[in-house]
């Protein structure tokens, strides 16, 4: 039985990706001839890329068996509302490709992974916290925090309104290394509260937010800058945000954002973290049973407050790519970044109860989340209906997911 | 929190009443300070005070109708001869006029204008401000004055200005106006104007980047022919994302004219590396110098004609706009 459906699986991709790839090629050369450029754009490339993913996801699967596609009925069902967020957004995204064929360009999708990036930092921040049934609302602020301190010491030398005038042109590292610190220290604070009087992480990074964003407005307020926005930032420091990789390859390519490696290097880390040292595994089995954990000998108390300062170092990685991603800083920066981190997470599967998430599952759920609000943007859609329909994502996926864990 | 934040305000409050007793005390409420142009507008306030024997108290009212109403309280409790209120909602200040009435003093209105029934509803109620719709109709001109110099401007020929609209927080009188009087002007220049996407960016230089760049992607930069954002910070916004997609970078075949309004430092430096067409400056400095010497005029009982700017209507202090491009 398994071998059968494991070839039938196998086949079933195959034959899709197959498809798709030749498909994806007679389009490439067809579109210039048939005068399609202009209405289907880069979606060959597309099929192809689809195409080439599914052929080697077919080869790639014959010793190992997969379950979800057994071709039975009920499964068929339970595979549809397994999947059901990540179909929707297929469902949309094809939507959006007939009301907006520029959506099928190659820059779009390197601009949704390029927006992606600083809140997939966010996301494997915050997702530690998660992961001990806790949760972070300091986040959001620690970009703020991150992003103004960053931004006040990459002052160009003749800009008019410097927040330090008299500050010499420094190394670009200095203030990276500042900013993260600072975030780091409230890291700490975070942790120390959490760990020591065993508070709820809700009400202890409610109050490091708090203390965060007044002690950020305090160093924005300061003279002589007195909260005004910071600009005139230093070219060298802007490209820690805005440098492209390999623009013009080819006539027209917009060339990948420096932000796409730097998160995926991230990724990798915090993979490695997770799955393969023993801080990992402590982090799952605090999130799966505290006490158990005590009993089982592992310090609470060390590896709570390292999660935190893990995670403020994350932010604070945030916050400067936001700075020079926009070449400016202001204390209301990062503001709400927390919620959309967490609602990413919980879309990816991370549970709030603690002890179970992944990765991959965080990673497909800000993509999830960043390709519908790209693309409701895309075809002009009211910002207050994204905001219902972002609601709508949340509610269902923590539902489906829910009940997914029920049945088991 | 808040009933610890009313005593300290009272203390201190109290503390400089006892100070300077012969001093006009003036409490001033700010809708944030965490803005930057009402930040130069309380230090244009603070700086004038002193010279005029007046003592200035200023207070955060946190982006909240409710705590503003609580820090006006504590004001006529502390017995201050006049007030200069910023409000938080600017539909919602007939509660603080009546308590204004009631306590006799002098409310003066600045920034966010009341509407007229409720300024008409108090003989000494003001309003200290700019008329919205001229830094609109200015933003405007800017373009129209580009467009004038630059027939070029119109890249696909059909004379008409295929514009972005960047807006600010939605129902904000200066947003309305400004977007209103901008698109105005441009007809009133000779052109017809279409605007090809806009959208809200609620004053904020990032979401206006987001925004900005998703229009690239949908609509294309080579369809866009001008960018008219309610102030400095959103067409900056629109900038980075411009100079992302390698417009407005020097090369005069990818230029998009931005305007903005406010005139702050960021601005002025982008207009100088020709990254930005121009700006409008919104007087802060005398806008905050008028308020002051109003209060102060009218608490001591003299002639608001002595305080040299012109009252019009006997309520209002109009304080013009200045256009600003490279070089100025």
């Amino acid at each position: 039985m398994a071998e059968n459906t494991t070839s039938r699986s196998k086949r079933l991709f195959t034959t899709a990706g197959l498809i798709f790839l030749a498909l994806g090629i007679v389009l490439y050369f067809a579109k210039a001839p048939m005068g399609l450029n202009r209405k289907i754009y880069d979606l060959p490339i597309f099929l192809i890329i689809i195409g080439v993913c599914f052929a080697l996801k077919g080869f790639m699967s014959k010793n190992a068996p997969v379950n979800e596609l057994e071709t039975s009925r009920v499964s068929f069902v339970e595979f549809l509302t397994n999947n059901a967020i990540l179909l929707a957004m297929l469902v949309l995204v094809v939507v959006i490709c007939i009301l907006q064929p520029r959506f099928m360009q190659i820059r779009v999708a390197l601009d949704i992974l390029t927006q992606s990036s600083t809140k997939l930092i966010m996301a494997l921040g915050i997702c530690f916290a998660l992961l001990i049934a806790g949760t972070d609302l300091s986040a959001g602020r620690m970009v703020g925090l991150a992003a103004v301190v960053s931004a006040s010491m990459m002052q160009t030398a003749t800009y008019a309104n410097r927040f330090f005038p008299d500050l010499p042109q420094v190394e670009v590292w200095i203030p990276i290394v500042a900013a993260i610190a600072a975030c780091m220290v409230f890291g700490a604070l975070n942790g120390f509260i959490v760990a020591k009087y065993e508070m709820h992480p809700f009400i202890a990074t409610l109050a490091t937010q708090v203390i965060i964003y007044g002690v950020c407005s305090l160093y924005f307020d300061m003279p002589p800058n007195n909260s005004q926005p910071i600009g005139g930032i230093r070219s060298d420091f802007a490209q820690i945000g805005q440098m492209r990789l390999f623009s013009g390859i080819y006539k027209g390519f917009p060339g990948i954002s420096i932000l796409i490696p730097i998160s995926i290097v991230i990724c990798i880390i915090i993979w490695f973290i997770l799955n393969k040292t023993i801080f990992g595994k402590n982090v799952y089995a605090i999130g799966g049973n505290r006490e158990a954990a005590v009993v089982a000998g592992i310090n609470v108390f060390r590896n709570i407050m390292f999660i935190f300062i893990l995670a403020s170092f994350l932010y604070g990685i945030a916050g400067v790519l936001e700075a020079a991603r926009t070449a400016g800083a202001t204390n209301n920066y990062g503001n709400g970044y927390e919620t959309d981190a967490i609602a990413a997470c919980v879309v990816g599967g991370v549970s709030m109860n603690g002890g179970i998430g992944r990765v991959g599952g965080i990673i497909m759920g800000v993509l999830i989340f960043t390709v519908i609000q790209y693309g409701l943007q895309f075809i002009n859609v009211s910002p207050m209906w994204q905001q219902v329909i972002k609601g709508v994502i949340i509610a269902v996926a923590v539902a489906i997911d829910l009940t997914k864990y029920r049945r088991k | 929190m808040r009933k610890v934040f009313i005593l300290a305000l009272v203390f201190i409050v109290s503390l400089s009443c006892c100070a300077c007793a012969d001093e006009v005390k003036i409490g001033s409420c700010i809708y944030t300070f965490n803005d930057a142009f009402m930040l130069r507008f309380r230090n244009a306030m603070a700086d004038e005070s002193p010279k005029l024997g007046a003592e200035l108290t200023l207070a955060d009212s946190k982006n909240d109708q409710t705590t503003q109403d609580a820090q006006v309280d504590e004001f006529i409790a502390a017995g201050v001869k006049a007030l200069i209120i910023n409000p938080v909602n600017r539909m919602d200040v007939q509660t603080m006029v009546d308590k204004a009435r009631a306590a006799d003093i002098p409310i003066v209105f600045i920034n966010r204008e009341p509407m007229p029934e409720v300024l008409a509803s108090y003989h000494k109620a003001y309003y200290v401000g700019a008329k919205p719709e001229e830094s609109g109709t200015q933003s405007g001109q800017l373009i129209a004055d580009y467009f004038h110099e630059h027939p070029e401007a119109d890249k696909n020929h059909d004379g008409k200005i295929q514009f972005v609209m960047l807006r600010g927080e939605n129902g904000h009188q200066d947003m309305i106006a400004r977007s209103r009087y901008s698109v105005l002007a441009l007809k009133n220049a000779g052109y017809e104007p279409v605007e090809i996407a806009g959208a809200i960016a609620n004053w904020e230089k990032l979401q206006a980047m987001n925004i900005m760049n998703a229009f690239i992607m949908s609509i294309g930069a080579e369809n866009i022919e001008a960018v008219l954002a309610n102030n400095d910070e959103m067409a900056l916004g629109a900038v980075e994302a411009l100079k992302a997609n390698d417009y407005n970078k020097g090369n005069p075949e990818m230029y998009i004219p931005v305007v903005g309004v406010d005139a702050n430092a960021s601005a002025l430096d982008a207009m100088n590396a020709g990254e930005m067409l121009g700006t409008v400056l919104n007087d802060a400095d005398n806008q905050g110098i008028a308020a002051v010497r109003l209060a102060e005029a009218v608490a001591s009982g003299r002639d608001i004609g002595t305080i040299g700017y012109e009252v019009t209507d006997g309520k209002y202090v109009w304080i013009p706009y200045q256009k600003i491009t490279k070089g100025e």
